[in-house]
């Protein structure tokens, strides 16, 4: 069983229905996505719909996380739960670089706040870029201790070593495994904060779900930790999710 | 057959290093048939011990490695000097530039000496590319410009970054410039790599895996899985890199 944890569905911009990411994921024997655009909603108009309609036409295949833009305040909270109750997605994507809100800014830790509510997980967009270090993102995870946060590409090329260490101080702080070209770091963070605390993840269509998935197994990780990272450990954050935010 | 067209030879200053033996067990376990060797910068700054050991093992090894000349362009008249030497007594088969490590820019005034020596030869010149402010596609492009009949290699496919702002800017770089290739290794996204061998030309994609920066069975996995026909696999694997080093 495998899940990819972080997946692009989208319209507009670099286009990418649903079908190609599942063909990508049948070549990868992957069995569920989590999929959600590559713009922020509402500043893409239709974009939650467009994914809500992908999951409900691939229900057994796909899932959706709603990406937002904090800034927007509301109107992005409303939209969050309308994500949550009417379409049943499973969680929030931030990209700061796409809103330029920091990650620990008001209008950021609002947002995640909600999430809670749901007890929905928080992917953010973890590179080597302004307001996506890993360190900056730490600010957000220690300030809310209740929040699953995801760090996305887990620190990018240069600052994967930022975000073991982040996880190692956080420990709602969860590492994805996606496009970074560095098998040993999976190794180095399984290693160091547990597999329960690594999803796979691909960043497909773009990056190649089964060169992803090649990366994780040169790992050589024990075949327990290998499972958690494949499938157990998003499906641990997922049974934690809600949708009719009544969690606290 | 297989050729890598970059791996680095030596201890680094920056914590990175492989021996001889060290590369040649792997390309044996591998099947890997050929390595452009490329010099590490050492421990103590020196970069001209750093092309003897390359050159060296050249000579013993002329069937299974080729090596590049690094200089660092702030040391001019003694770069344009190693660049000589490097070509003209060590057998180099191109030009090491690292604008990251050595820390110029990649279309600095500094640099065109050196291109020149490269381009009086006919060699390619290799640059780490991808790096912001030091040898982001734009500083590529630029350069490439400046010296149309030189071939230069882009590592990193050109751009190094996990957002995927750099691709825009680096396939237009392909498209403005015939006389840039890309290296495979560590690529952000494989469908970019993927359509430059398929839209901008089959003949611009090398595969190389920048060892051991990169691990190198993984670099190899990036081109068996990539989604190209065998032919143009067969190109990124060997061909291409064969018809720029020599």
């Amino acid at each position: 069983m495998i899940i990819d944890s972080h997946t692009h569905v989208d319209k507009v911009g670099w286009y990418d229905p649903p079908e190609t990411i599942l063909r990508l994921m049948d070549e990868a024997g992957i069995d569920k996505s989590i999929i959600m655009t590559y713009g922020d909603a509402p500043d893409v108009e239709g974009s939650l719909e467009y994914i809500a309609e992908a999951v409900q036409k691939y229900p057994d295949r796909l899932i959706g996380y709603a990406r937002l833009n904090p800034g927007r305040g509301e109107e992005a909270h409303r939209l969050f739960e309308k994500a949550m109750e009417e379409y049943g997605f499973k969680g929030l994507k931030l990209h700061p670089v796409g809103n330029l809100c920091h990650p620990a800014g008001a209008e950021t830790i609002e947002i995640i706040e909600l999430a809670c509510r749901y007890g929905a997980p928080v992917l953010f967009h973890c590179g080597d870029e302004e307001l996506t270090l890993p360190l900056q993102i730490a600010q957000a995870a220690e300030e809310c201790p209740e929040a699953t946060i995801i760090l996305g590409h887990m620190g990018g090329y240069f600052h994967w070593k930022d975000a073991i260490r982040v996880a190692e101080r956080c420990e709602n702080v969860v590492l994805d495994t996606s496009a970074l070209p560095y098998p040993q770091a999976i190794r180095e963070a399984v290693d160091r904060v547990g597999s329960r605390r690594v999803l796979y993840a691909s960043d497909g269509p773009g990056c190649d779900p089964s060169l992803e998935v090649h990366k994780v197994k040169m790992a050589h990780l024990t075949p327990e930790d290998e499972e958690a990272v494949f499938h157990l450990s998003i499906e641990t954050i997922l049974d934690k999710v809600t949708n009719s935010g009544d969690r606290s | 057959m297989i050729v890598d067209a970059h791996v680095y030879l030596g201890s680094c200053l920056f914590g990175y290093g492989q021996s001889l033996d060290e590369v040649r067990a792997r390309m044996e376990r591998l099947g890997i048939d050929k390595a452009v060797l490329v010099p590490v910068k050492p421990q103590d700054y020196h970069l001209g011990p750093a092309n003897e050991l390359v050159a060296q093992v050249v000579r013993t090894h002329p069937d299974r490695f080729l090596g590049l000349c690094r200089v660092d362009p702030w040391q001019t008249e003694a770069a344009v000097s190693e660049a000589r030497k490097g070509f003209d007594e060590m057998g180099a088969c191109g030009l090491y530039l690292d604008p990251w490590e050595e820390n110029f820019q990649a279309n600095d005034d500094i640099v065109s000496p050196l291109v020149e020596e490269a381009r009086h030869r006919s060699k390619p010149v290799v640059i780490n590319a991808g790096h912001p402010r030091v040898s982001h596609p734009t500083q590529i492009w630029d350069l490439a410009c400046q010296f149309p009949d030189v071939q230069f290699v882009a590592c990193n496919g050109g751009q190094i970054n996990i957002c995927g702002l750099l691709l825009f800017e680096a396939r237009r770089m392909m498209e403005a410039c015939a006389n840039i290739t890309v290296q495979t290794a560590g690529t952000y996204r494989e469908d970019f790599l993927e359509e430059i061998a398929s839209e901008v030309g089959e003949e611009r994609v090398i595969f190389a895996s920048r060892s051991p920066v990169y691990d190198q069975e993984f670099e190899m996995a990036r081109v068996r899985l990539a989604h190209l026909s065998e032919s143009q696999k067969d190109k990124l694997w060997s061909a291409n890199a064969l018809a720029l080093f020599h």
